[in-house]
C-alpha cells in the first residue's frame, strides 16, 4: 500500500471543522485514508467498465447456443453458483401496460429482538400489512400486526421431535426467520380477504424468496423446520392461485455473470486479470435492459432450493425508472399463462408510483417499523404490565443499566 | 343547547383559551369565523370560533409530495388510496364562551361570554353551533372583546373578527335581520377597538 499522499488543505479545514473537545470520530487524521479511497474507487471504476464490455459481449455470443450452455452449467456440479436461463438470455421483454384495475397486496415486517441483558426473554413482530384495489374507489386495507412472544411453549415447538434438543437459544437470526415466516403468512392471508372475483391480485413480498441465510444457523433440525414451514406457505398460494412475487432493491446476486464465465471457460476460483468476477447480473443488465423492459427469467442454483420442491425460485431484471431490480417468483408463477407479464406490469407501476422502489412496499414498511422511541415505551408498558399483576421486576444487566443513564 | 348536528371533529389539543380538534374524514371543515360547540362529561357546554384549519400527514416525518398534472382527486382515489387514509385536517377554535348546561333564562340557556371554569377534555365531540347557539353568542359581543383586546398572537384577530360578523349575518337569514344584528356588532366593535376608526372600516369591508 503506498503512502498517503498530503491531504487537499481544504479537506483538513473541513474534517478538522468539529471543536477538539467534542467526542467526533477524528476527520482531520481520517483525511489522508479517505483521499486514498477515492483515488482507489477510480481506478475500480476503470476495471469495473473492462469487466462490464466484456460481459456484454459473452452474452451477445453465448445466445444463439444457449440451450447448450444451460445443460452445460446444470450437470456441472461444484463451481460457483450459476443460474439457468429459461428463455434466450438476452432476450429485453415489453410488457402491456398494468390492468385497469387490479389487487396488489404486500407486507413487510420488523423485530424488537429479545434483548440479551433483560429477563425474561421476549420478542416482538411486527407486520405491516396493505392491500390496494388499484383502479377502483375500493378503499385500501393498512394495517400493523403485532405478536408478542415470550412462552418457552412457542419456542419449543420450533425444534419438536427431537429429544436432545436444548432449550432454544432465541438468536436474532432466529427472530429474523421467524419474522420472515410471519410475513409471508400475512402476505397470504391478506391477499386471500381481499381479492375480489373478477379481478386480478398480485401479492408482493420485500427481499429474496430464497432462504439462504436458514442454512448455517446453529440448530439443523430448526433448519429444516422453519424451511419446510416456509415452502408450505408458498404451496398455499398456489393452492389459492395467488401469484406471489418478490422486489430485491440493488440486488448483488452474480449467478448469470457466474454462467457468462462458464461460457468464457474461465477458471472458477482463481481470477485471472480479465475476469468477469466481481461484476453483479445487475450491471450487465442495466446496460441491455431499456426502461420498463425485463430481462429473460433464470432459475436459481442456490443449495436451500433443493428443499423447495415445486417451489424453486426464478428471477427476471426488470429496468424500474431509478434502478434494475430483481423480481423473484416460484416457478409456477412464471408458468401460469400471463402472470410474468401480470407481475411485470405491476412491479413497474409499482415502482414508479414509489420513485424507484414499490411504493405498496414502501407503505407496508411504515406500517411495520419499531422507532426507537416506540421500543422504549413497549419495554416501559412491559414493565408496568408486569408490576400490575405482581411479577418480580425485570433485572438489567450491569451493561444495559450503565447505557440507560449514562454517566459523565 | 340542540345536539342534533352530528360531530364533526374530536379534540386533540385543549386549553382555556383554545382547542385543537381533528376533523372527521367524512366530515366538512367547519369554516373560518364560524362557531362550534363542544359537550363536556359535566354537561358544559363550550363554544369556540373556528381561527385556524389544517391539512398535513398524519405521521411526523411524512411529507406531501407532488404527484403530478395528471393525478387529479378522482385518480388519487383510484391510485394513490393510501395517501388519503394519512392525511388529516384539524382546526383550531378560540374559547370564549361557555353554558353550563343547567341555568337557563325563561328556558333559554344563559350562555356566559367569558372564558369557560375547565378547557374540553380530549376527545370531546365538536359540532357546529346551530342558528340558536349563534343567535346566544350576539349582543352584547362581549365574546369579541376577548378577541379584540387579548388576541393571541398565531391569530388573526380582524380577519377572524370580520368572518365572525359575516357568519353572525348568515345566521340571521341575511336580509334585514341580518342587517339588525350586524350594525349592533359593528357598535359593539367599535367601541371595543377605542375608536380606532381605520381598524374598524379595515374589518367592515371585509365583511361584505
Amino acid at each position: 500500500m503506498r503512502p498517503s499522499e498530503p491531504a487537499h488543505p481544504l479537506l483538513r479545514q473541513w474534517y478538522s471543522a468539529a471543536s477538539p473537545v467534542d467526542p467526533v470520530l477524528d476527520f482531520a487524521r481520517l483525511a489522508g485514508q479517505i483521499a486514498d479511497f477515492a483515488a482507489y474507487r477510480v481506478e475500480e471504476d476503470r476495471a469495473h467498465a473492462g469487466r462490464l464490455d466484456r460481459a456484454l459481449a459473452a452474452l451477445d455470443d453465448c445466445a444463439p447456443g444457449w440451450e447448450t450452455l444451460r445443460d452445460r452449467a446444470e450437470q456441472l456440479s461444484g463451481g460457483p453458483l450459476r443460474a439457468l436461463p429459461r428463455t434466450r438470455p438476452d432476450g429485453c421483454h415489453t410488457c402491456a401496460p398494468r390492468p385497469a384495475t387490479v389487487t396488489v397486496v404486500a407486507t413487510d415486517g420488523s423485530q424488537i429482538f429479545p434483548d440479551r441483558h433483560v429477563d425474561p426473554a421476549c420478542y416482538l413482530l411486527n407486520v405491516g400489512r396493505v392491500a390496494i384495489h388499484y383502479g377502483t374507489l375500493d378503499p385500501p386495507l393498512i394495517r400493523a400486526e403485532p405478536t408478542l412472544r415470550y412462552r418457552q411453549q412457542d419456542l419449543a415447538d420450533l425444534a419438536e421431535d427431537d429429544a436432545e434438543a436444548s432449550p432454544l437459544d432465541v438468536t436474532s437470526e432466529v427472530v429474523s426467520a421467524l419474522r420472515d415466516e410471519l410475513e409471508l403468512r400475512w402476505l397470504f392471508d391478506t391477499a386471500d380477504e381481499e381479492r375480489r372475483s373478477g379481478r386480478e391480485v398480485v401479492a408482493m413480498a420485500d427481499g429474496t424468496l430464497i432462504r439462504w441465510m436458514l442454512r448455517g444457523m446453529k440448530n439443523r433440525r430448526l433448519e429444516t423446520q422453519l424451511l419446510s414451514r416456509y415452502v408450505a406457505e408458498l404451496d398455499r398460494f398456489r393452492e389459492a392461485g395467488i401469484p406471489v412475487c418478490s422486489y430485491v432493491s440493488r440486488p448483488a446476486n452474480a449467478e448469470v455473470v457466474n454462467l457468462l464465465r462458464l461460457h468464457r471457460n474461465e477458471p472458477d476460483w482463481d481470477p485471472a486479470p480479465d475476469t468477469l468476477r466481481g461484476l453483479q447480473d445487475r450491471h450487465v443488465f442495466a446496460s441491455r435492459l431499456e426502461a420498463g423492459e425485463r430481462s429473460a427469467v433464470f432459475l436459481s442454483r442456490s443449495e436451500v432450493l433443493k428443499q423447495y420442491g415445486d417451489h424453486r425460485i426464478v428471477a427476471f431484471y426488470v429496468h424500474g425508472c431509478a434502478e434494475v431490480g430483481r423480481v423473484e417468483m416460484p416457478e409456477w408463477v412464471a408458468e401460469v399463462p400471463g402472470w410474468l407479464d401480470l407481475v411485470h406490469a405491476v412491479v413497474l407501476d409499482q415502482c414508479e408510483k414509489g420513485g424507484g422502489y414499490p411504493i405498496i412496499l414502501q407503505e407496508a414498511h411504515e406500517r411495520a417499523v419499531v422507532r426507537a422511541r416506540e421500543k422504549d415505551v413497549f419495554y416501559r408498558i412491559l414493565a408496568r404490565q408486569a408490576r400490575g399483576a405482581g411479577a418480580e421486576a425485570a433485572t438489567y444487566s450491569g451493561k444495559a443499566a450503565s447505557k440507560r443513564a449514562p454517566r459523565v | 343547547m340542540s345536539t342534533d348536528p352530528p360531530p364533526v371533529a374530536e379534540v386533540i389539543a385543549s386549553s382555556t383559551r383554545e382547542i385543537v380538534a381533528e376533523v372527521y374524514a367524512e366530515a366538512e371543515v367547519p369554516a373560518f369565523g364560524s362557531w362550534v360547540e363542544v359537550g363536556t362529561d359535566d354537561g358544559t357546554v363550550l363554544y369556540g370560533l373556528v381561527s385556524h384549519a389544517e391539512t398535513g400527514s398524519v405521521e411526523p416525518g411524512r411529507q406531501a409530495v407532488a404527484l403530478g398534472a395528471d393525478y387529479d382527486r378522482d385518480r388519487i382515489r383510484r391510485e394513490m388510496p393510501q395517501i388519503l387514509e394519512l392525511v388529516r385536517t384539524t382546526v383550531r377554535a378560540q374559547v370564549l364562551a361557555y353554558w353550563d348546561g343547567q341555568t337557563r333564562d325563561g328556558g333559554r340557556p344563559r350562555v356566559r361570554q367569558t372564558l369557560p371554569p375547565r378547557p374540553a377534555a380530549l376527545h370531546d365531540r365538536v359540532r357546529p353551533c346551530g342558528p340558536d347557539a349563534v343567535a346566544a353568542l350576539a349582543a352584547p359581543f362581549d365574546v369579541l372583546r376577548t378577541l379584540a383586546r387579548h388576541p393571541d398572537p398565531a391569530v388573526p384577530a380582524d380577519d377572524l373578527l370580520a368572518a365572525a360578523l359575516r357568519n353572525l349575518h348568515a345566521a340571521h337569514g341575511g336580509g334585514p335581520d341580518g342587517e339588525a344584528v350586524l350594525v349592533e356588532a359593528g357598535r359593539a366593535l367599535a367601541r371595543l377597538l377605542d375608536d380606532d376608526h381605520e381598524r374598524l372600516q379595515s374589518i367592515l369591508r371585509r365583511v361584505r
